[in-house]
């Protein structure tokens, strides 16, 4: 793909123009956005100090529901991490050239989305501080975590997965980072000369990296698959309809590739605006992105449809009035707002004047993520506010400090984020530099 | 004294007159002890690196991470089973329940494999020393050098390197 780019820009310019940004001012909307993102993020703060004051009733969450928006949260962010891998290894794996361009913003999504995403448990757990009994560590009762809990699994899950994205990320930024050390002064060059780890550029140290970020790329690669499976078998693996089918993992996995591709789109067009990067990161790669958002968009479209299918088709009755109550009950809006905005508006995609209209493309990406938002809430609420036994059944609203926590959530992510992208070169420019044309002194004749 | 970066470096603009360069220096004794260094990670080169120093041995770190990790997920919910058997739906367990336990020798695999594989990048590599010190600030940028230890600026290294299209020599010390 990226063959057919053209470039108006050479390897001579990489450093160059995108370092410029780490170094120098960027556009003033990179500072209102980081305004804003504070904002959300003190709301956030706010929020978890009254519960952690007050205590976790605070929160909506009542009999029946007991897993509210703190955990429609936490599988939203775990969802959104998933783009990252996917872009940053399956990608490389398969030698898509216009992942160079963006997987570094990629990763960093990953990296930031899945700490975000690891705060949940914790808070919806009320005791944050004994966040530490998740894990089987030796202890004065002489007791150790259930290995048969699907919510085990989890912790190994998720932080299996942040440890491999971070070093993932991390080993990507070596020789960038080098580049920064050796252009600054000071007490950056200290600093960036610390994480740059002696890299000098040799061919002996390309020759291992190259190797060992193949083998990073192969053990992330079940990764991708894997995280989302074991957080779906959190719900798979209880008896309540509504989730309790077999389809939740690939489901699940499609849905999270399908918002953290639309996160990517979303973060990358203001960041490419702001840090003046359209040189580098082309429309060609956006397309590219856009294109993945809308397959993965037809295999969520795929899953809905089958999961309404076999619930009518197994013949069992709690499962089919489930779902037909999430299609007429009283969560219906969720129902229908997460079908038009992950089936319905992402069709429009198919048109490729659309796909080439970023204010347009940016509308639908957005209006993605709030659908993958309510489509884990829909998930999440109605099976627990309706099961078995009408007796029990009950109803949940989020109270307003689940809605603060939620908005905190995104302050918190992109203001980790925008920190990243001024002191970081958000573009890898060794990896760019492999998809731009070599500098060559014969020209090629083919 | 002589320091371990004293010699000659040549620049180059382009990667197929670098390319000519090494296989024109290839088996030379003078050139024994060179040090390409490159921008990025054209496959040329690292073909030439593979050449010359064999096959990354970075695999056998993360094979032994991995191994390690799996057969640590194996033992580690069996061993905690075995010293205090939870009672789950009302069942002590006699054994721990094997099909869970592939998660956690999965996870372990991936995250002890990954974590081998950075540690054999670093140790392979020589990351991770504080002294090292780039040659030139060009060769981070779009530039190619090669490094001949012990080479003298007017030397035979040095017009035979400027004869395959290096635009620069310069001395180091």
């Amino acid at each position: 793909m990226s063959d057919t780019v053209q470039w108006d820009k050479t390897i001579s310019d990489v450093n160059e123009g995108i370092l410029k940004g780490v170094e120098g001012r960027p556009h003033p909307t990179y500072y209102i956005a980081l305004a804003f993102a504070l904002t959300l993020l003190i709301t956030g703060v706010v929020s978890w100090g009254l519960i952690a004051t007050f205590g976790i009733g605070l929160s909506g969450k009542s009999s029946p529901v007991y897993w509210g928006t703190f955990i429609t949260d936490f599988v939203f962010w775990v969802g959104i991490g998933h783009a990252g891998t996917l872009i940053s290894a399956i990608l490389f794996l398969f030698r898509a050239k216009w992942r160079n361009s963006i997987n570094r913003s990629a990763e960093a999504m990953t990296v930031f989305a899945v700490i975000t995403a690891g705060l949940f448990p914790l808070i919806h757990m009320g005791r944050v501080w004994n966040g530490f009994w998740t894990l089987p560590l030796p202890n004065t009762n002489n007791m150790w975590v259930n290995f048969r809990s699907p919510l085990l699994w989890d912790v190994f899950a998720i932080s299996t997965y942040l440890t491999v994205s971070l070093l993932f990320w991390y080993m990507g930024l070596v020789p960038d980072i080098a580049s920064l050390r050796d252009r600054v002064k000071g007490f950056k060059r200290f600093v960036y000369g610390i994480l740059s780890l002696g890299w000098t550029g040799n061919i002996r140290q390309w020759h291992h990296y190259e190797t060992g970020y193949g083998f990073l790329a192969a053990l992330s690669t079940p990764l991708v698959l894997s995280v989302h499976s074991i957080v779906s078998w959190d719900f798979a693996m209880a008896l309540q309809p509504g989730w309790h089918t077999t389809i939740f993992p690939p489901y699940f996995v499609a849905g999270a590739i399908l918002s953290g591709c639309a996160m990517v789109y979303n973060l990358v067009v203001p960041v490419r605006k702001m840090f003046r990067l359209e040189g580098f990161i082309k429309e060609e790669h956006l397309e590219a992105c856009l294109k993945l958002t809308l397959l993965t968009s037809t295999i969520v479209a795929y899953a809905y449809a089958i999961e309404f299918f076999i619930a009518w088709y197994s013949g069992s009755y709690y499962e089919w009035a489930i779902f037909r109550g999430r299609a007429t009950g009283p969560y219906s809006f969720y129902f229908w707002t997460m079908t038009f905005c992950n089936c319905v508006f992402p069709l429009l995609l198919w048109s490729r004047k659309i796909r080439y209209n970023t204010p347009v493309a940016m509308v639908i990406c957005f209006l993605i993520n709030i659908g993958m938002w309510f489509e884990r809430y829909n998930i999440v609420i109605s099976s627990l506010a309706e099961d078995f036994l009408p007796g029990s059944w009950g109803h949940y609203e989020p109270s307003i400090i689940d809605m603060c926590m939620t908005f905190g959530s995104f302050g918190w992510f992109f203001t980790w984020f925008l920190i990243f992208t001024k002191f970081f070169p958000f573009v890898s420019m060794s990896e760019l530099k492999l998809i731009m044309p070599k500098p060559l002194r014969r020209k090629p004749t083919h | 004294m002589t320091t371990k970066t004293a010699g000659i470096l040549a620049l180059f603009d382009y990667l197929d007159d670098v390319e000519a360069a090494l296989e024109t220096i290839k088996g030379r004794p003078e050139f024994k002890d060179h040090i390409l260094y490159s921008h990025t990670s054209y496959h040329e080169l690292v073909h030439h690196a593979e050449e010359r120093y064999g096959p990354s041995q970075v695999r056998w770190f993360t094979l032994t991470g991995a191994l390690t990790g799996a057969t640590t997920g194996f033992w580690l919910p069996i061993l905690c089973d075995l010293d205090f058997p939870l009672i789950v739906g009302g069942k002590t367990p006699a054994f721990s329940s094997l099909p869970p336990n592939l998660i956690f020798i999965f996870e372990l695999f991936v995250l002890f494999g990954a974590l081998a594989t950075i540690l054999g990048m670093l140790w392979l590599g020589r990351l991770g020393n504080p002294h090292a010190r780039i040659l030139d600030n060009r060769l981070m940028d779009d530039k190619f050098g090669i490094f001949v230890p012990g080479a003298r600026v007017d030397g035979e290294e040095a017009s035979l390197l400027k004869s395959q299209g290096a635009f620069e020599i310069k001395k180091t010390s």
